[in-house]
């Protein structure tokens, strides 16, 4: 199914084989990842639906079969939820009503996934009931990416200097069917507009699943902290690339959103 | 029973090596076709690959951490004597069922 | 003396699989035949990938039953030069869809090389060919290739419906100084019947076609898995009052042209029955022969149902595909409402 919105959005609803009258669950997936990477190959969406649970998943612009202009306004933050947003409203997703556990929908966010996810449970008390939130960092990643030498880069393959520069660089070129231009105009977009944790805190409830051994999602239990009474997972000996899959992950996430 | 071997399949873009993440099931396990038995990773992602077949684990190679090669054996398995080969499955047997009634007359001379 | 041996000597009436039964009559023909050499692509230390020639290895030794590279050309090739040096091949492709590399082999040397060296060479070669469809696998694992080997001459097809047939099909194409093609119903490997392991020339007829369900209304005509198929039709047609012959042709290469026409002379209308497409399908050469032999008597056109004019569809499609039970009783319906006119 694809959007109206810029008819470019690729999106999919995954229909549980019994369906235990729950909200829907959305996906966000990371930077550079996309639907089938990040909770297909992974196993989340199997799970999920395995649990009753009907899943929705969407390829953020520029990502995976959505579409992937390049130009920079389109992937501001900001209108990466409204896309978000409009998935959810041709979804059907209802206004939460107290006592009716199928209304609203619950929200698994990785990377910048969960950045998304934070800022829309922020923004979006009456549709979200429940957030997990994986792999996130308080500061963006990608906030000091040093665009010019990405550019270079792909120009003419000059080594990039700056560490954290070089090694999403390479994650990008190694991520399968990553749209290494459109992803740089993404890092534009969202050097535009950073990320703020305190400007605007989820008051719904949260769970922070984290490796343990993951450098790139700094802050979690800085996070934890500001939207109080939020839980916290840590996945022992797991890394940014490798918790994702985690079963740990998996079955924390269901029983959280099952409560 | 016969005992069936699968090596790590080749992944994509030609990376030749994964590291084992986490066992999903264990030695003595009964697998169901398609049920995830390893959580892998590659440099680039990790994911959980489903079972090629339905059998009982005897052997997993490798432990957690350890990388292993693509086409190297990863998982043995037991399968029953009678089970379907590397492909296709075992017909059912069912209870012949029709829609058609045959209904003619028939003029013997 | 005789009559104590008579009276000791158990009756071998065994329950088999047709994998089980292949795999006895593979083992006995090894071991009777110190000539028969057994290769294939994992027929020797997995056992084959439907476990028909499993332990065999074990049994007779790698020099006798071997694993081939994932070539069919050579395996054919192999087997060819091995005849020519006074062995008797008994080799094994995997799948009916592997075949079509090993055809140049097959139709160029193989069916000829007996005619061409003036019968100094010929080429006792029993090439076993799991084939047909049913059993939900990906392409090239579902053809029907019998009118194609049937086309070419020298060759000998034949396929068995039953584990009782295929043991002693196997035995007797294995012992004929031709070319047999021996094509394995694979949807049939897992169903058990009784095998009368008796080599008794008299009671098992091992030529021509045979009579698995007499009837007088109609002779349904089929081989390899459509034959079981048939026999559930023909038990069916009963419940409406209609009686069917099934004739399991059994020899495709050469038909039982003396078998069918004695058949549908008596029932006077015939439906064939294949897996394979419709054109020039093995059915369109059953037809023919029915007209020829019982156009006086025939009562209706000789029906075909059969398998449609496409590639072999993925496993999913396989059951719209293969001739069903409704799709074979509206051949029935059509062939016996037939009025000339």
């Amino acid at each position: 199914m694809r959007t109206d919105i810029a008819s470019t959005l690729h999106w999919q609803q995954h229909e549980p084989a019994l369906d235990a009258g729950r909200a829907p669950v959305l996906l966000v997936h990371g930077f550079a990842s996309s639907t089938a990477l990040n909770w297909e190959a992974t196993g989340w969406v199997r799970d999920l639906t395995a649990a009753g649970r009907r899943v929705l998943t969407v390829d953020l612009l520029g990502h995976g079969e959505s579409s992937a202009p390049l130009e920079t306004d389109v992937y501001a933050p900001s209108r990466l939820r409204a896309a978000v947003l409009e998935v959810l409203a041709l979804a059907g997703i209802r206004v939460r009503e107290a006592g009716n556990p199928a209304t609203g929908v619950d929200l698994v966010g990785y990377s910048l996934g969960s950045r998304l996810a934070w800022e829309l449970a922020a923004e979006r008390p009456d549709l979200i009931n429940r957030a997990v939130l994986g792999g996130m960092s308080a500061e963006d990643p990608l906030a000091d990416f040093d665009l010019d030498a990405a550019d270079r880069f792909l120009a003419d393959a000059s080594a990039i200097a700056h560490a954290s520069t070089a090694s999403l660089m390479t994650l990008m070129q190694l991520a399968p069917g990553a749209n290494a231009p459109a992803l740089l105009r993404l890092v534009a977009a969202i050097k535009a507009e950073r990320f703020e944790p305190g400007a605007s805190v989820p008051a719904r409830p949260l769970l922070f699943v984290t490796g343990d051994r993951d450098v790139l999602a700094t802050g979690t239990t800085q996070l934890a902290a500001l939207a109080g009474g939020s839980e916290v997972l840590w996945l022992p000996a797991r890394t940014h690339t490798n918790a994702v899959s985690s079963r740990a992950f998996k079955q924390a996430a269901i029983e959280f959103l099952g409560r | 029973m016969a005992e069936i071997s699968f090596p790590l399949p080749d992944l994509g873009e030609g990376l030749l090596e994964a590291t084992v993440l986490e066992w999903l099931v264990k030695v003595g396990d009964q697998v169901e076709r398609n049920q995830p038995f390893v959580e892998v990773e590659t440099t680039k992602s990790s994911v959980e690959l489903p079972s090629p077949i339905a059998g009982i684990v005897l052997t997993l190679h490798g432990e957690p951490g350890d990388v292993v090669l693509v086409d190297r054996p990863l998982i043995t398995f037991a399968v029953a004597d009678d089970s379907a080969g590397i492909v296709g499955t075992v017909p059912q047997e069912a209870a012949p069922k029709r829609r058609v009634r045959l209904s003619v007359v028939l003029d013997e001379d | 003396m005789s009559e104590t041996l008579e009276l000791v000597r158990e009756t071998p009436l065994l329950q088999l699989s047709m994998q089980q039964a292949i795999n006895r009559a593979l083992g006995e023909i090894l071991e009777h035949d110190d000539r028969a050499l057994i290769f294939g692509e994992d027929v020797g230390v997995l056992g084959g990938v439907f476990r028909v020639t499993d332990g065999l290895q074990q049994r007779f030794g790698a020099n006798r039953v071997f694993d081939t590279p994932l070539a069919e050309s050579g395996i054919l090739g192999t087997a060819i030069g091995l005849a020519m040096a006074g062995f008797h091949p008994i080799p094994e492709v995997q799948f009916d869809g592997f075949a079509y590399p090993a055809v140049n082999q097959i139709i160029t040397q193989l069916a000829r090389m007996n005619y061409r060296s003036r019968g100094r060479l010929p080429m006792p070669v029993t090439l076993r060919v799991p084939s047909f469809g049913g059993i939900r696998a990906p392409e090239h694992h579902g053809e029907s290739l019998e009118s194609l080997f049937a086309h070419v001459p020298g060759l000998k097809v034949v396929s068995p419906s039953n584990p009782q047939q295929a043991y002693h099909l196997l035995k007797h194409a294995a012992s004929m100084p031709d070319p047999v093609i021996f094509m394995e119903p694979k949807a049939r490997y897992w169903n058990k019947a009784a095998v009368d392991l008796a080599d008794d020339q008299d009671s098992i007829s091992l030529e021509g076609s045979v009579i698995a369900r007499p009837g007088k209304h109609a002779t349904l005509v089929a081989w390899g898995a459509m034959v079981s198929r048939c026999l559930q039709v023909a038990e069916l047609a009963a419940e409406d009052g209609i009686e069917l012959e099934v004739l399991d042709l059994r020899w495709l290469k050469p038909i039982d042209e003396a078998g069918l026409a004695a058949s549908v002379s008596r029932t006077r209308r015939a439906i064939v029955v294949h897996e394979g497409p419709h054109t020039a399908g093995l059915g369109a050469e059953v037809a023919a022969l029915v007209s020829q032999s019982c156009f006086d008597t025939l009562r209706a056109p000789v029906e075909r149902v059969t398998g449609f004019d496409v590639p072999y569809p993925s496993g999913d499609l396989e059951d719209e595909y293969i001739p069903n039970i409704d799709r074979i009783l509206f051949g029935v319906q059509r062939v016996l409402e037939y009025r000339r006119g």
